[in-house]
């Protein structure tokens, strides 16, 4: 490992590191501004130029393009390379634009930094600007080319880390240009990371424009929760407003980046209609007296009805903190456990994926861009996790070989091989894969499960063609180093989570290291799995009220009717109860209906805890206090010229303190009363849940750690003997509806962004052009779909690169889809009509 | 007998009241004619806009210093912190119960001496409430719990400490001339010829040691404003504040009556009523001071202890020698 | 000997400070009696605050915090936005003059000319409230010390004219072109 020594400073870095980062790691940050850390060097600026004093290279050079070598001794404070950046900059300002006034980058722009770092004030050249012409790039970025620098850290992401193509260099030298060949909105979900990338104020944030200066903002470091993988953010308020949301470097989950869904997707804190009263029914209160009201009501129910009369309904969106105390009420009260889920088959599922995954086979986004062989089984990155597809790009760029099995026409910025195969054909095309590149030895070795679970999988593809294709792919995982399962847990089947984890085991003897990584519905799905005991469902609670015996319903960040896939039988439910309670942040459906509504706090707001897909509990602190902002109070005008204070709207309370009050409440005498502090309530947690005892909590914001469940308590290989060869069921007759994810549209709280509604595309239903042709209908059709409920219209797309004998549809905003008795879905050909 | 005690009481309480009232105004417009005076030294107009020629003034500052939120500093020691000011306040008008300002009317028969109450020991009784007003500062720095109060205090007390050995040393002459200690002895002792004459030295010393005694510039460190904000008063509002005030124009006036009876002959002169004559020595003593502190400006710390222990005591103990001499000479 | 030369001198000093303030108190005050009296101020003297216009009437004021930035006080708030035709200005501005020290570090750190102190500094009043400006209260219709300049004439950003047609610019590129 190379030696050097950097401003009279030693350090010893591994082979391969440039002198910047090398710097960087002592403390010592050299001025940059085409190098970046998740992007690699180019040497396109020259401010990075230090003086080599000794060693292999002598003079002044890029320290962002030299290798760090032994005997090297740097100086980054000598004279000649100071000058030489201090020119540098003058150059770059040479046709720099003089508007940082009206620029919002000014305030957090490095040009600007570096400007006055280098002492640069007047200008000396009397020659006349270069200028460009802007263009609209849609509604994320904002283009101001003239103040570009030719830096190419934008293209080098959008196109070589992200993979897009529509953003990039164009004409040469001295007229380089950074944009589009024609105006448009940007086609990567991920574009507006350029803007935090650049720079310089080419690309501004166009939603947050002119919002405030960055020393203005309260910011603190956040999560994500758009999606299961809890990317790590830093979020800006001002004047009680969530203003803007950038991407907070994170070593193992999201790296330097986030994807727009999560960049965009945080103005449900700021919506219009987001209810911050406690209500009622129509009638605005006080938090204490609805609370008061609450009580009164539930006490009532239980004397009539006994404690199992009250239902609850939690969600996965819910941090960890409102989770485990709707738990803990549930249980003092002695009512039912609150249900996290919709179907009993979707608890099965992530309990079952959340028990499989254990500390050896996990593997963080980092770990799979190290990955030579990835393997994804019913899942589409792009749209349910658009993060993950960036960390498989980077496997792709270090050639690692991509193998996506689902039946949606499934895109991915890289090359990759798609099986489209029906939600059936998942489990055989995985172990037929799997079989087909572990030798049955490795079973053997595992013992006397692991054989059965290797003899009795099936090993049929499910068609011709995809069989040949598999023949080089199987070569490739037999040779493969670090193979890496990506299991989906959305439409795959029951045991799918558990035929993933053991494929993953089989790998990993046969190959020596493998990784498992699940994909999940919603930020903290994770989290609802490990705390509920129970595996009752959405569905179960609204039979029960069907049948009289639930009477009162309590939701707590939780909107069934969102995703309950029969509408009107929920909303008749809903309507026979005699008590409906809803605590929520968002102007949901839900919410309308309460009986009794409760305002709570948003992420932002509070200080809190998700798990991710992965296992990993990660924390968010508060942004800003909440209340209803300024700009909605003051109608866009001055704010109002009162003295008050309260925080106008400020009423909202986390929900878990607003159920401890409820419960302090109703609580029969003796019964354990609980505290409003954070730490009692993670006291409770780890003492109930043994899993979470490691978890700091007492810091201000922890660094992340690991949760699984304790290894070698599970059975391994379960699935042995039970996995059916598909196929072989199908009925050639029906077509079976998928539903997925899109990247826009589709996440919950993501959809309230008036920002990514305007980006969101028209749904449409995705059919193979196998079916499409024996129906006789054509591409971008409108066509009407019989559900069990009523029919429903919508454009036909029709892809080959789906699975036949399936329909693939979103689960969107646009859409009411919910005319669903049950799933899964079998639509008859013959029904499907223009 | 009864009757002759009770009828004396009341003229006591009457007399009193009188004088109170007198001492109060006076007191108060003197602080018009400082600020006046003051502002004509530095080129300026002083009060002017409160009644004609700023006569209003006082009444204005009193109505305001009584309507102001009086605070109490969080961390202070309460009672004492109250009490302060009232030991400075009281202390101020004590004094002035044995100073003479006339040679006594006759109303109704009745003899009235136009002093509060003539002690025999009037002049230690004078020495004995000065010693006593270094409490008031003392006690309202330390109280404050503010570092400018408490160094004020610390320099308040030292300072007073210091001096009233010269000053009580100065006034010694005075006595062994006089041959008493009441006040009205000593003015009348000077019927003939003011002690300002016999003895100017002793004059010379008493005024120093009294200003720095009643910290007037240019012995004004326990207030230094341009160094402790106020200096012992720092953390006062409201009337709390006033009183400080009101005793530190009430001792000046003391001051004035002192130097008046003490050198140059109380209410003693020619031609003119003797109130009138009294009156018009302590307005020019009280000219001075306000004349000093347009001109003068503060001495340093080390400067005014070395005066007072190194110049003045010696000075004055020499003069007790000498003067003593004197005096068993020519008896 | 020295000690008595020393004691003469101090002596003579004092009596001299005494005959000067003696002298003067005979003086006519120079003081100028205000309100009766008001003393024209020079126009770069410092008191209450104006927003002014540039030379084709519109406002200078583009919203870039750089005077709430500056601010020691803290007195200067804004929200900036965009009117329809993309040109940044103050949805309001408000000075909070019973703070305000009248430093002029805001006129100084204005790209724009915009911000500037004014001579009239007659703002007492018993609503404390009053001395919080509003833009309405702030904006007046006249450039204030200079009348010409327009910043969006240099800024280098499209909005008084096309990008090229603003001081010291070239044509913008062409990218349909190769040539140089
Ligand atoms: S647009 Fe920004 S990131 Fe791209 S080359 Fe120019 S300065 Fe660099
Ligand atoms: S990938 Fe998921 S967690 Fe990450 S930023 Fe996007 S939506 Fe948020
Ligand atoms: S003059 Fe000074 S204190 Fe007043 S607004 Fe400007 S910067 Fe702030
Ligand atoms: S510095 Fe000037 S342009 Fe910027 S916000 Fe203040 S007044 Fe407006
Ligand atoms: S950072 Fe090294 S050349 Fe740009």
């Amino acid at each position: 490992m190379p030696k050097l020594k950097i401003d009279g400073l030693e350090i010893e870095v591994e082979r391969g590191t440039k002198v910047i980062e090398a710097a960087a790691r002592l403390g010592i940050i050299i001025p940059r501004f085409c190098f970046h850390p998740g992007l690699g060097p180019v040497g396109a600026c020259r401010v990075c130029a230090v003086k080599f004093e000794e060693g292999p290279v002598k003079g002044v050079q890029m320290s962002c393009m030299t290798d760090a070598q032994d005997g090297m001794v740097v100086s980054t404070t000598d004279e000649e390379a100071a000058d030489f950046r201090k020119h540098v900059i003058e150059w770059l300002m040479m046709n720099h634009p003089h508007d940082c006034p009206v620029c919002d980058e000014g305030g957090h722009c490095l040009l600007q930094d570096l400007t006055v770092a280098g002492g640069h004030g007047i200008r000396r050249y009397l020659g006349k600007k270069r200028t460009y012409n802007d263009q609209y790039l849609g509604v994320f970025v904002q283009h101001e080319m003239n103040r570009c620098i030719q830096c190419w850290r934008c293209r080098r992401f959008y196109q070589e880390f992200a993979g897009y193509r529509d953003l990039g260099a164009l004409q040469i030298a001295h007229h380089t240009y950074f944009g589009r060949a024609t105006d448009g909105q940007l086609e990567s979900p991920f574009s507006g990371n350029i803007i935090d990338i650049c720079p310089t104020g080419v690309y501004t944030d166009k939603p947050s424009r002119f919002t405030g200066r960055r020393w203005d903002f309260e910011r603190g470091p956040s999560l994500c929760i758009h999606c299961s993988l809890g990317c790590h953010i830093i979020t800006s308020a001002r004047y009680r407003e969530m203003t803007r949301l950038e991407a907070r470097f994170s070593e193992s989950v999201n790296g330097y980046f986030i994807c727009d869904r999560g960049r965009y997707g945080f103005y449900y804190t700021n919506h219009p209609e987001r209810p911050r009263r406690a209500r009622i029914r129509t009638e605005e209160v006080s938090l204490d007296q609805a609370i008061q009201t609450a009580a009164q009501k539930i006490i009532q129910i239980n004397q009539k009805n006994g404690p199992k009369a009250i239902a609850c309904l939690g969600s996965a969106r819910s941090c960890v903190e409102n989770q485990a105390m709707l738990i803990r009420f549930c249980r003092v009260q002695g009512w039912n456990e609150p249900t996290y889920f919709e179907t009993p088959t979707m608890a099965k599922k992530v309990k079952r994926a959340v028990a499989r995954l254990d500390e050896q086979l996990a593997v963080s986004m980092r770990e799979i861009e190290k990955a030579d062989f990835i393997l994804a089984v019913g899942a589409d990155p792009v749209n349910e996790a658009p993060m993950l597809a960036l960390a498989m790009r980077q496997a792709f760029r270090n050639e690692a070989t991509i193998v996506v099995i689902d039946p949606r026409p499934v895109f991915l910025p890289f090359e990759f091989e798609h099986l489209p195969v029906a939600p059936d054909d998942l489990e055989p095309c995985l172990t037929a894969l799997i079989k087909g590149a572990v030798h049955r030895s490795a079973a053997e070795k595992m013992g006397e499960e692991a054989l059965r679970f290797y003899d009795t999988a099936p090993a049929e593809y499910p068609d011709a063609p995809i069989k040949n294709r598999m023949v080089k792919i199987t070569q490739k995982l037999r040779q493969s180093r670090y193979p890496v399962i990506i299991c989906g847990t959305s439409i795959v089947r029951e045991t799918t989570p558990d035929v993933a984890a053991d494929s993953a085991l089989l790998l990993r003897a046969a190959r020596g290291r493998a990784g498992l990584f699940y994909l999940m519905s919603e930020a903290n799905t994770f989290g609802a799995a490990l705390l509920s005991s129970e595996e009752g469902s959405v569905m179960d609670v609204v039979e029960s009220i069907e049948k009289g015996s639930v009477k009162g319903l309590m939701l707590v960040e939780s909107d069934p009717f969102r995703s309950f896939p029969d509408y009107e039988r929920l909303k008749q439910a809903v309507d026979k109860l005699d008590l409906f309670l809803v605590m929520d942040y968002l102007p949901s459906f839900a919410a309308r209906l309460a009986h009794l509504f409760f305002p709570t706090q948003t992420l932002f707001e509070m200080e809190t805890s998700f798990v991710n897909q992965e296992g990993r509990v990660q924390f968010a602190t508060s942004a800003y206090r909440g209340g209803i902002p300024i700009s909605q109070i003051s109608a866009g005008g001055h704010p109002l010229r009162v003295f008050r204070r309260d925080i106008p709207g400020g009423e909202s309370q986390p929900a878990w303190q607003i159920l401890a009050k409820l419960a302090n409440i109703i609580s029969l005498p003796g019964r354990e009363m609980f505290s409003l502090s954070k730490n009692e309530l993670w006291s409770w947690i780890a003492k109930e849940y043994p899993i979470f005892a490691n978890v700091p909590i007492a810091d201000e914001l922890p660094d992340d750690v690991r949760v699984h469940l304790a290894q070698g308590r599970e059975k391994l290989f379960p699935s042995g003997g039970q996995i059916r060869s598909g196929g072989l069921s199908r009925e050639n007759s029906t077509l079976e509806l998928v539903m997925g994810d899109w990247t826009f549209g589709t996440e919950e709280l993501s959809t309230y962004s008036k920002y990514l509604q305007q980006v969101e595309k028209e749904p449409c239903l995705f059919m193979s052009p196998k079916d499409a042709s024996m129906l006789g209908l054509k591409d971008r059709e409108r066509i009407t779909l019989p559900l069990d409920k009523g029919r429903l219209e919508m454009e036909l797309r029709i892809v080959d690169t789906m699975a036949p004998g399936v329909i693939v549809m979103p689960k969107h905003r646009q859409l009411a889809w919910q005319k669903i008795e049950k799933w899964p879905v079998k639509v008859a050909m013959g029904q499907i009509r223009k | 007998m009864l009757l002759e005690w009770i009828l004396g009481f009341v003229f006591l309480i009457v007399k009193l009241t009188i004088v109170l009232i007198i001492l109060l105004t006076v007191a108060a417009y003197l602080v018009w004619v400082e600020r006046k005076l003051l502002g004509r030294i530095q080129a300026r107009y002083g009060p002017n806009r409160a009644g004609e020629f700023g006569l209003l003034q006082p009444l204005a500052d009193l109505v305001k210093l009584i309507t102001k939120e009086d605070t109490v500093p969080q961390e202070a020691n309460k009672g004492i912190f109250l009490l302060a000011p009232g030991v400075v306040g009281l202390m101020a008008l004590l004094i002035f119960a044995v100073v003479p300002f006339g040679s006594g009317v006759t109303l109704w028969g009745r003899s009235i001496p136009l002093v509060i109450t003539d002690l025999n020991v009037g002049l230690l009784f004078i020495l004995a409430l000065s010693s006593i007003s270094v409490y008031g500062i003392a006690l309202g720095g330390w109280a404050s719990n503010s570092k400018y109060s408490l160094l004020g205090g610390i320099r308040g007390a030292a300072q007073m400490i210091s001096y009233e050995v010269p000053m009580g040393l100065s006034l010694v002459p005075v006595v062994m001339l006089a041959r008493s200690f009441s006040l009205v002895e000593i003015t009348n002792a000077q019927s003939a010829r003011p002690f300002i004459f016999v003895q100017p030295v002793s004059f010379i010393l008493f005024l120093i040691a009294a200003l720095a005694e009643i910290k007037r510039i240019p012995f004004d460190l326990p207030e230094a404003e341009n160094e402790l904000g106020a200096g012992y008063h720092t953390e006062y509002s409201g009337m709390r504040f006033g009183l400080f005030f009101l005793g530190e124009y009430i001792t000046m006036i003391i001051l004035g009556s002192l130097i008046a009876v003490f050198f140059l002959g109380g209410w003693h002169g020619p031609l003119l009523p003797p109130i009138i004559w009294f009156l018009l020595k302590v307005g020019i003593i009280v000219f001075t001071l306000i004349w000093f502190r347009a001109t003068f400006p503060r001495i340093r710390y080390d400067q005014l202890m070395n005066t007072g222990w190194k110049v003045l005591i010696p000075i004055a103990l020499l003069n007790i020698v000498v003067t003593g001499a004197l005096v068993l000479g020519t008896s | 000997m020295g000690t008595i030369k020393n004691l003469a001198e101090g002596i003579t000093a004092l009596l001299k400070g005494l005959a000067t303030t003696l002298k003067i108190l005979s003086r006519k005050p120079v003081t100028e009696q205000y309100p009766e009296y008001r003393r024209p101020l020079p126009a770069r003297s410092r008191a209450v605050i104006v927003l002014t216009r540039d030379p084709d009437g519109e406002e200078r004021c583009v919203a870039c915090y750089l005077c709430s930035a500056v601010c020691p006080v803290s007195c200067i708030s804004m929200q900036s936005a965009e009117r329809e035709d993309g040109r940044r200005y103050p949805r309001w501005f408000r000075i909070n003059f019973a703070r305000c020290i009248y430093c002029g570090l805001c006129e100084e750190a204005c790209p724009t000319l915009a911000i500037q102190l004014t001579p009239n500094f007659e703002t007492s009043g018993r609503d404390i409230l009053k001395l919080v400006y509003e833009k309405e209260d702030l904006l007046v219709n006249h450039g204030g010390k200079n009348n010409e300049y327009n910043f969006y004439k240099r800024a280098g950003v499209a909005m008084v004219g096309d990008k090229g047609t603003q001081i010291n610019e070239d044509k913008p590129v062409d990218l349909k072109s190769n040539l140089p």
